[in-house]
């Protein structure tokens, strides 16, 4: 069998006789001509051209059609040649204006046909093709249309019944080529033949079907397809299998109100009552519907969820008074599905007054103002010390002491100098010193407190004896540190002090040991020293005389120190006692001991007598 | 349950056994539902088994209410001929679905169970059944309804598909009988024990 080209077979048909046909595996219908443009070369005059598809390896010819929109008769192309190859020549013979022209290739071999898209061609006004006066070119005179498209296929979405009585069906709309796309639904009844049409395509929304009562039944598998129809063509989607027994979804509750109410106990609770969707029939049993809660504060993240079942009402405990809570209500049918939340309800609770927390502040404040007036009490009760304590004592004024060191290593110069006293008697003034002190007390044991040589004059004596028993010079040298030891442990009051005992009893101490020298003391300087009006004196004696010395200053002090020491330079050759050679450093060291001695006291408050 | 002395004899509230027939029933078609699905996921995809599952199911020859208008026309002691007569179809089936389910190449575990469970959770809600029957209509029913199943040997068939195909039509039809029951049932309760105000 000749088999001719393609190009040669264009422009004519060319007859295969049948007999002649063998089968061939790689042989198949022609491909989808399509038709690559249409133009006006000159006025009046249209070609269009088109590009061959696959020949499927046999003799393929074309046949050009075309029609006018909104008539039926189709002609065929009355020129393949004066254009050129794959071609197809209108004049004006055949061609109008102001009508659309669709134009369509049909290519033929043995083994079937096949049509080009649809080409549509506009006639405007047929008029002269202007000559090229600027670059804009005004060359057509025909205005072609890109070929429509047949629909995409349709898809169900879903199903859904919202009471178990009544369904609708959604699907989404697809791409329509750009042309207007009629949608129609068919389904078919388990058990029947014929297929319906959708009774109602409005009531659901666009691009829905709605069952009602009457074409709704249980238990039964419904067969839906839906049909997208426009002027290309039309496309049918895969058939859907519904059972209206297994979509039921209920609308959400309805008239959730939220009160609050008061428990037997005190106790405040919420009470959330709602009622079931409208449509939905609980009454009969037809539909059994349970129902689900949520809640949660204004401000928080996160739902509290509770199953409640086929109630309509429910009880919350344990909420934040003073907080403002969201609530929601859904429900399901017993073997369906979810319906969507309620719209939302607010309650506000109001700040609980709560006796408790007012009793254990209340008990709390009076246990602390309980305690706090104890503490003030006790405070009270120490008084000076607390106060003390608080407000620290007025430091009294410094005065350098007597330098122990210096007095030990018998830097007696620097010592005195430090003190601001002049000149320094040596020991062996000790004895002189001694004597001195007891003239005095004498004198001012007999003017001032007669009386009191009554008082204690046993008892001093006894302590006096213990130490003065031994050796007679020891006696009046230790008197100093004798009285001063007395003096701190006992810590008498001035006004009580036993000036006179002690004088007396040094001067019994003393006179055990030298009595001449008693004598003779009297007269001298120190009666000066007691005419200074001393209020404190560092010797213990002369504090027994006055009767001022509760007001001691520790300038006086100092002064008693330097009289005492010029005293004892002066009439130290007068004082005679033989132990005090024997005991010349401790003599000094007495002396050392008193000054400090009452310094110390009266630093720490004492007066020392 | 709580039984009450009434005349001369216990006797558990009419309320009482009702409730305790929807919840058989209830859990029943719960059953059923999951093991339709668990055998249509693992063994019936992309095989089209549901264009050929129409109108298939040997409880189809007993004519029940479709829609709630007719059921609630339907007079209750025919409501209950109904249900007695689907549970009695019922009893043959079961039994050999439990045995032949174990022969499905790699049946899971889970739908052996189940089989096992609503074969003898559907005795009680016979037994139950009638004596709700005997309570509310001492004399019998009357009329006995029951079809015949005949399904036995699909359930045997040598070729895999079609046997597979047997299984998932009895599936399917149990799914949906055991709804059919529970609603009635559900709809009884409302309005025998209730007076439709449930």
């Amino acid at each position: 069998m000749k088999r001719k080209s393609l190009q040669q077979s264009i422009s004519s048909i060319t007859y295969v006789p049948h007999h002649l046909i063998l089968f061939h595996p790689w042989q198949s219908p022609p491909g989808k001509p399509k038709i690559v443009r249409c133009h006006s070369p000159e006025k009046e005059m249209l070609a269009c051209w088109w590009k061959p598809g696959s020949d499927g390896g046999l003799l393929t010819s074309y046949t050009l059609l075309y029609s006018k929109e909104g008539e039926g008769q189709t002609y065929e192309c009355p020129d393949y040649t004066s254009a050129g190859p794959s071609s197809c020549y209108f004049n004006k013979k055949h061609i109008n204006s102001w009508t659309t022209y669709i134009i369509t290739v049909k290519a033929i071999n043995e083994m079937g046909s096949s049509i080009s898209e649809p080409h549509y061609v506009e006639a405007a006004s047929i008029g002269k093709p202007e000559k090229k006066k600027s670059n804009k070119v005004v060359m057509l005179n025909f205005i072609s249309f890109s070929p429509g498209q047949p629909p995409g296929k349709p898809e169900l979405i879903k199903c859904r019944s919202p009471e178990k009585e009544t369904f609708s069906c959604w699907w989404k709309p697809v791409s329509d080529g750009g042309l207007p796309t009629n949608y129609t639904l068919f389904y078919n009844n388990e058990g029947e033949e014929s297929f319906y049409e959708c009774p109602d395509y409005t009531t659901a929304g666009p691009n829905s079907c709605y069952f009602d009562k009457k074409h709704t039944s249980l238990w039964t598998i419904y067969n839906i397809t839906i049909k997208a129809t426009n002027e290309m063509g039309s496309n049918i989607s895969e058939p859907h299998y519904v059972d209206v027994t297994y979509i039921v979804q209920p609308n959400p509750p309805v008239n959730l109100s939220l009160a609050l109410n008061k428990h037997t106990d005190g106790k405040l609770y919420l009470l959330m009552n709602w009622s079931s969707p409208p449509l939905a029939d609980v009454r009969s049993g037809w539909l059994t519907l349970e129902y689900e809660l949520r809640l949660k504060p204004e401000e928080g993240e996160e739902w509290e969820t509770i199953f409640v079942g086929q109630r309509t009402k429910y009880k919350v405990f344990s909420l934040i008074p003073g907080e403002k809570y969201i609530a929601q209500v859904r429900c399901k049918s017993d073997h369906g599905e979810w319906s969507k939340w309620s719209s939302e309800s607010y309650i506000h609770l109001p700040k609980e007054f709560r006796l408790k927390d007012m009793m254990v502040w209340v008990f709390v404040a009076v246990l602390s103002s309980v305690i706090c007036l104890i503490m003030i009490w006790m405070m009270g009760l120490k008084g000076i010390n607390m106060v003390a304590c608080i407000l620290p004592p007025v430091p009294g004024p410094k005065i350098k002491g007597l330098d122990a060191h210096l007095l030990e290593a018998g830097k007696n110069e620097e010592l005195l100098s430090a003190l601001g006293c002049q000149g320094f008697p040596p020991t062996s003034d000790c004895e002189d010193l001694l004597v001195e002190f007891l003239e005095i007390d004498d004198s001012e044991d007999q003017q001032l407190m007669p009386n009191h040589e009554k008082g204690h004059p046993n008892k001093n004596l006894k302590s006096g004896n213990k130490e003065t028993d031994s050796d007679s010079g020891r006696g009046s040298c230790d008197s100093p540190s004798l009285l001063l030891e007395k003096c701190k442990e006992s810590r008498i009051p001035p006004a009580e002090f036993q000036t006179p005992d002690f004088s007396e009893t040094q001067v019994k101490a003393a006179g055990k040991s030298s009595q001449e020298t008693q004598n003779r003391d009297p007269e001298l300087k120190l009666p000066d020293f007691n005419s200074d009006g001393v209020k404190s004196s560092t010797w213990p004696g002369t504090q027994l005389a006055s009767s001022q010395i509760p007001k001691g200053s520790y300038h006086n002090i100092v002064e008693v120190c330097k009289v005492a020491f010029s005293a004892m330079n002066v009439n130290v050759s007068a004082i005679r006692m033989g132990n005090e050679e024997k005991h010349p450093s401790k003599y000094s060291k007495n002396i050392e001991t008193i000054c400090e001695g009452e310094m110390t006291q009266r630093r720490k408050g004492e007066i020392c007598l | 349950l709580i039984c009450s002395c009434q005349r001369r004899a216990c006797q558990v509230s009419l309320g009482d056994l009702f409730d305790r027939a929807v919840k058989l029933s209830h859990y029943i078609h719960s059953l059923s539902s999951e093991m339709f699905n668990e055998f249509d996921e693992r063994y019936a995809q992309g095989r089209g088994f549901i264009t050929k599952a129409i109108n298939s199911c040997h409880t189809s020859s007993l004519t029940t209410p479709e829609d709630k208008e007719q059921a609630q026309q339907i007079h209750h002691e025919d409501l209950l001929n109904l249900v007695m007569g689907v549970l009695n179809s019922w009893n043959d089936p079961l039994l050999h679905l439990v045995s032949e389910v174990q022969t499905i190449k790699e049946a899971p575990d889970t739908i052996l169970w189940k089989a096992v469970e609503i074969e003898e959770q559907n005795k009680r809600l016979l037994e139950g059944m009638e004596k709700i029957v005997g309570r509310l209509h001492p004399g019998g029913l009357g009329n006995e309804l029951y079809s015949r199943w005949s399904g036995l040997p699909s359930l045997q068939l040598p070729d895999e598909d079609s046997r597979l195909f047997a299984f998932y039509n009895l599936l399917h039809c149990l799914r949906r009988d055991s709804h059919k029951i529970d609603n009635y049932l559900k709809l009884l309760k409302c309005r025998l024990i209730h007076d439709s105000n449930c």
